[in-house]
């Protein structure tokens, strides 16, 4: 008894010492990968930094309000951003192919899903990162000219244009990340339908006469506005 | 029609205008004769011209240049004798060189006898030779030519207490055309000069002939019936014999001067003198095109005459005032230089002794339609003394060779007519016949070749002219045509080399040949053609369809 | 690699047959073809009777026109040139033309006359609009004429102005570049000014054409380039000026975005030079330096007014992030007030232009939204303008002008501290 005790117990700890002599070199591999993961995306993550501070993005995006946004997300500014995300990315799938080192059954699957998974993160917080700039961008000259001719409530018209601009790039990148595709284009075009419908009983309906007023303005006003104003040269 | 075609001589002439005076001496009294002149004319031979214009030889009180002749039937005599003249003029017709002489037909000079019997009296026969009035504010208005000298076109006589009329010099009585003796007189004269052999008239001073009322007197209908009328006479009695204007007008006032080739044969093309000049400094061919485009058509059997210099000063009658500023500025600036509406200089110190553009301006010359007239020493670059008073400053010596008096009188230098030009560049040390003719490269080598080549093609006398107009202004060119001879000339006016395309499109397939080297030319094609010349240079080219 | 021309090889050769010359009149055009007879014939006379001498080129660059403007440039010069018996100049004045685009940009069109001008070594050069229908020859003499004889660099036109035209001018584009770059021109945004063929080469030389912010109004650019490189500018009194009815001018919103826009990007690009500068100096000027005429009927205020108020409102975030704290909440307070009391006093407005030039330069967001949101101020101080002058003199709105321009002399410091604080 006591013999197959000892024998299980060295057969356990023999087996132990060799899943050990067989996991430990695993392991050390795989934190090899990680500590180089963590090199790789470290120094990724600096080349990104200096290429993006010399380009100017941050610049970019300050013109294009992005990094209000940004600011009022308590969100870092946009090269730290992009350079983090940058970082992560790429300490994660280290990481990951770390992990497959180890060999864990049923891990394995999983994690080379998600592995290719990264690039498209990645792309898809780009894209949200470009929705947020022409966004801001695009509504902000539309609120601009607005105000500047004195049609009438402009700022929803810059929201509208924003609005629709998320949403694209919204579903745009869930759609790149491949998460409920189908849901995905369904809620945007119900989301972006309704918005049109929205608009056109707003003008159709609710707003008859600011629609014309509208109109009025944009084809005939112009002329009388001039002489309403004196020549400014 | 051989003969006919040998009645148009004065189309084909390039006439070379001298006093004779100015010429040679023979006798060392330190005024040129006519035997100094007959003895010179070898030169003139191998120069090529074929005509002598001579300015008057008439006795003279010589107050306006011999222009006021004293006695219009025998010579001055400083000049020689009628018979040196005769022995002149033969010797010129055995050199196939024709002569033309001065009839200055609207006034004589005062000591002229004629005058001397109208202003006698005023029941004198002559009187009514000349015109009087007994004020001087009849024909108000007619404009007074000499500005610089003549208050008045009127002069007062005191002798018959009256006064006379003068559209120059006060010395210079107009004669009275309206009077048909006066008519009959000048004719004689005409036939006197034209039985010795004289082969045409220069007619000084032709509009003024005849004076109305209420007009500028000048180019008035009965003046032209009155030159209808010689013209008939010569025409019947001496076939050949040629009349040139004096009519410093606008082209187009000029041209009732041709009639319908009925009046005179040939006339003085004024404006066009000065815008050559003015196209070489402008380094512009526009003032040449311009004056050109203006001038009219001519009956066919006339002919205009055109120069560069002659003995007058460089006349701005014919330019507008901006056009005559800038002469001033840029060929006058010294005041000494100016006399009258002109310029008192000759042609090589006018070019600033730059050989390019004299040799530029005498090509135009030689190239233009009509007959060219050179005035000599200009073919061996003479200077001129500006102050010498009136334009006496071009009319100094001829300049033969290099030694005594330049050649041109054995007498003591104190006693010419006039003193020669004797400073470094223009001096006749440095300019004259003999030293240019040693020299295959002179100007007058150059000069002689050129008139050689004038002659040899009927093209540059009787041609039609054609514009081309390439793009580049400082570029004139054009083609002279005659039947099937054509040839095309290009002048760059500029004083940097030049690229010029022209459109040749009608002398397709043609090959231009240059006409002084006689070289090949790339044959005309379907592209524009492109020629390059250097500051001044230009390009006589025959076109050839081979 | 050999650098790509902008010069077409057909208006290369037209300038090789033109070659050098004194004066060059540049004419830019785009369907001008009702008017552009009526500008030749009036330069023409100009040359005629002012330069009979000189070697003249006339260069019309046109932007693609679709009526024919082009040959009626050239068919033009053949009728007038025929029949000229008495005046007429020396030389051939020579004619070429261009297309230097298919569609118009002052900037383009400009940059082939100061490319002309540079090739044909040009002593004086000229640009003349073709839409300004009382041109006279006397005006191309005026612009030409100080820098051909007087060796200026630069010669801006003066205009009789009534008292509620130009007022962008004299509000704000004299007054501040006069204080920033020292030069006292009035009309640095016009569409006839002469230079000389130095300018012209300097200007060449720069790698700008492609700007938006000269594309469209090069002129005061090449000013402040001339007064950048120490070239002497002067000014030239034209008289009153009247447009072609065809050729309308820009409205305020463009106007502001093109010589505002221009304006900014100048002090940008030529900070080196004006950063050091204080005072200003008045400029060789030919004639009085201004004149008012007293007609013209005072537009309707009410709308103005309105716009700036809901501008202030509505661009609110916008103007946060332009302006200093202080500073938009003195608008905003403005604002509020009672439409017939308002005022937009000039230290504030002065202000408010040094804060936007500042934020221009640090680019807090895209440079064009940041001018478009200058226009609904300018309405605010134009309305406070009108409002205070309805019934003012010449005089006195000259002194108010001059107050202005000192305002913004004295004010010129902060602007230069605004300017150079690090973000």
């Amino acid at each position: 008894m006591k013999e197959v005790v000892i024998q299980g117990l060295s057969q356990a700890y023999s087996n132990l010492v060799h899943m050990f002599a067989e996991f430990l070199p695993r392991l050390l591999v795989m934190l090899v990968i990680v500590l180089v993961g963590l090199l790789v995306a470290y120094v990724l993550k600096t080349i990104l930094r200096a290429v993006l501070h010399v380009t100017r993005l941050d610049r970019l995006s300050e013109e294009a309000g992005a990094s209000r946004f940004l600011r009022m997300a308590a969100l870092p500014s946009m090269t730290e951003l992009l350079s983090r995300s940058l970082f992560w990315v790429t300490w994660s799938g280290f990481i990951l192919i770390g992990i497959s080192v180890l060999g864990v059954a049923g891990l394995q699957e999983q994690i080379s899903r998600l592995f290719l998974l990264l690039p498209a993160i990645f792309v898809a917080i780009l894209i949200l990162f470009l929705g947020l700039v022409t966004a801001n961008f695009l509504s902000r000259a539309a609120l601009l000219a607005a105000v500047n001719a004195g049609y009438p409530s402009p700022k929803l018209l810059s929201w509208s244009i924003r609005f629709v601009i998320w949403a694209l790039a919204v579903s745009m990148a869930l759609e790149q990340v491949g998460v409920a595709r189908q849901t995905v284009i369904a809620a945007f075009s119900i989301v972006f339908g309704a918005f049109m419908f929205g608009m056109a009983l707003a003008f159709g309906l609710g707003g008859k006469e600011l629609a014309r007023e509208f109109l009025e303005r944009n084809l005939t006003e112009k002329k009388r506005e001039k002489h309403e104003e004196p020549q400014p040269l | 029609m051989l003969l006919q075609d040998e009645n148009l001589w004065y189309k084909d002439a390039v006439i070379y205008q001298l006093h004779v005076r100015t010429f040679c001496d023979s006798n060392g009294d330190g005024i040129g004769d006519f035997r100094g002149l007959t003895s010179k004319l070898d030169y003139l031979q191998e120069l090529g011209i074929n005509a002598i214009w001579l300015l008057p030889f008439y006795p003279s009180p010589l107050r306006d240049d011999g222009y006021d002749i004293a006695d219009y039937t025998s010579v001055h005599p400083a000049y020689g004798s009628l018979q040196d003249f005769k022995d002149f003029l033969t010797a010129a017709h055995n050199r196939r060189i024709r002569v033309i002489t001065e009839m200055v037909v609207n006034h004589t000079s005062d000591q002229h006898p004629w005058f001397q019997e109208a202003r006698s009296s005023r029941e004198n026969p002559k009187r009514d030779w000349y015109v009087w009035s007994d004020t001087d504010s009849r024909y108000q208005g007619v404009r007074i030519i000499f500005v610089d000298t003549e208050m008045s076109n009127w002069a007062w006589d005191p002798i018959s207490k009256s006064y006379y009329w003068h559209r120059f010099f006060s010395h210079q009585p107009d004669l009275n055309y309206d009077n048909p003796v006066v008519r009959e007189a000048m004719w004689e004269v005409m036939k006197f000069w034209l039985d010795i052999g004289v082969d045409g008239f220069r007619l000084d001073a032709v509009p003024y002939l005849i004076e109305r009322d209420g007009t500028s007197c000048e180019n008035l209908p009965e003046t032209h019936e009155i030159i209808r009328d010689f013209r008939k006479r010569i025409d019947l009695a001496y076939p050949g014999k040629m009349l040139l204007a004096e009519a410093n007008q606008w082209p187009a006032d000029v041209r009732s001067y041709f009639g319908n080739g009925d009046e005179f044969h040939m006339a003085f093309h004024f404006p066009l003198m000065p815008r050559m000049f003015m196209a070489v400094k402008l380094e512009d061919r526009k003032p040449i095109i311009e004056i050109l485009e203006q001038t009219p058509q001519i009956p066919d059997a006339c002919q205009w005459c055109v120069f560069l210099r002659n003995h007058d000063e460089l006349t701005l009658e014919m330019v507008t005032d901006i056009e005559r500023d800038y002469m001033y500025d840029e060929y006058a600036v010294d005041k000494a230089m100016r006399i009258n509406l002109g310029i008192r200089r000759r042609l090589a110190p006018m070019m600033e002794n730059d050989r390019r553009r004299v040799e530029l301006l005498t090509g135009l010359l030689l190239s233009m339609p009509g007959t060219p007239i050179i005035y000599y020493g200009d073919e061996i670059g003479m200077g001129d003394n500006i102050y010498l008073g009136d334009r006496n400053g071009v009319r100094t010596p001829m300049q033969w060779n290099g030694g005594w008096n330049a050649g041109f009188s054995s007498a003591d230098p104190e006693r010419l007519y006039s003193p020669l030009i004797s400073n470094p560049v223009y001096g006749y040390q440095a300019i004259n016949v003999d030293s240019q003719r040693r020299s295959a490269h002179s100007l007058l080598s150059w000069t002689k070749s050129v008139i050689q080549t004038r002659n040899a093609f009927r093209v540059f006398s009787r041609g039609s002219i054609e514009f081309l107009n390439p793009s580049n202004h400082r570029v004139l060119a054009y083609v002279r045509r005659l039947g099937e001879e054509k040839v095309l000339v290009v002048n760059n006016l500029s004083s940097s080399a030049q690229a010029v395309e022209l459109n040749l499109q009608m002398y397709k397939r043609h090959i231009p040949i240059e006409m002084f080297g006689r070289n090949l030319f790339p044959r005309i094609g379907d592209l524009p053609y492109l020629l390059t010349l250097g500051p001044y240079q230009f390009y006589w080219f025959r076109l050839r369809r081979i | 690699m050999a650098e790509e021309s902008f010069l077409a090889d057909d208006f290369l050769r037209q300038l090789m047959s033109v070659g050098e010359v004194d004066l060059l009149v540049g004419i830019p055009s785009y369907n001008n073809a009702s008017t552009l007879a009526q500008t030749l014939q009036s330069v023409e006379a100009s040359l005629r009777q002012n330069f009979v001498r000189e070697r003249a080129v006339i260069l019309n660059v046109d932007g693609g026109s679709a009526d024919e403007t082009r040959q009626l440039f050239v068919q033009s010069a053949e009728r007038i040139d025929a029949g000229h018996k008495g005046l007429t100049s020396l030389r051939t004045v020579h004619r070429i033309s261009c297309e230097y685009d298919k569609s118009p940009s002052q900037g383009l069109a400009l940059h082939s006359i100061v490319a002309a001008a540079d090739l044909l070594r040009a002593r004086a050069c000229v640009v003349i609009s073709p839409t300004t229908t009382n041109l006279t020859p006397s005006w191309v003499a005026n612009l030409l004429r100080p820098v051909y004889r007087q060796g200026l660099d630069f010669v801006a036109p003066l205009y009789v102005r009534s008292r509620f035209q130009g007022l962008l001018a004299r509000d704000l584009l004299y007054p501040m570049c006069r204080a920033i770059f020292g030069q006292r021109i009035r009309e640095l945004y016009s569409e006839e000014w002469g230079f000389s063929g130095r300018l012209a080469s300097q200007c060449l030389e720069k790698d700008v054409w492609h700007e938006e912010a000269v594309r469209a109004r090069p002129e005061a650019w090449m000013a402040i380039t001339a007064i950048s490189a120490d070239l002497k500018c002067g000014q030239y009194f034209l008289g009153p000026k009247t447009a072609s009815p065809t050729g309308t001018g820009p409205d305020i919103v463009e106007a502001i975005r093109q010589t505002v826009g221009n304006f900014f990007w100048c002090l940008e690009t030529n900070q080196a030079n004006w950063l050091s500068r204080s005072n200003s100096q008045p400029v060789p000027t030919f004639g009085p330096d201004h004149e008012l005429s007293l007609d013209g009927i005072p537009p309707s205020q009410e709308k103005i007014f309105d716009l700036f108020r809901s501008g202030v409102s509505e661009l609110e975030p916008i103007l946060a992030s332009i302006l200093a704290q202080d500073t938009h909440a003195q608008i905003e307070a403005i604002a509020l007030s009672d439409r017939s009391n308002f005022h937009f006093a000039p230290e504030l407005w002065v202000k408010t232009l040094y804060e936007f030039a500042a934020s221009y330069h640090h680019a807090v967001l895209n440079r064009d939204h940041l001018v478009q949101a200058l226009v609904p101020l300018y309405r605010g101080r134009l309305y406070s303008f009108l409002l205070e002058n309805a019934n003012s003199s010449a005089e006195a709105m000259e002194t108010q002008s001059e107050i202005l321009c000192q305002e913004f002399e004295r004010q010129k410091p902060y602007l230069i501290e605004k300017w150079t604080a690090k973000r």
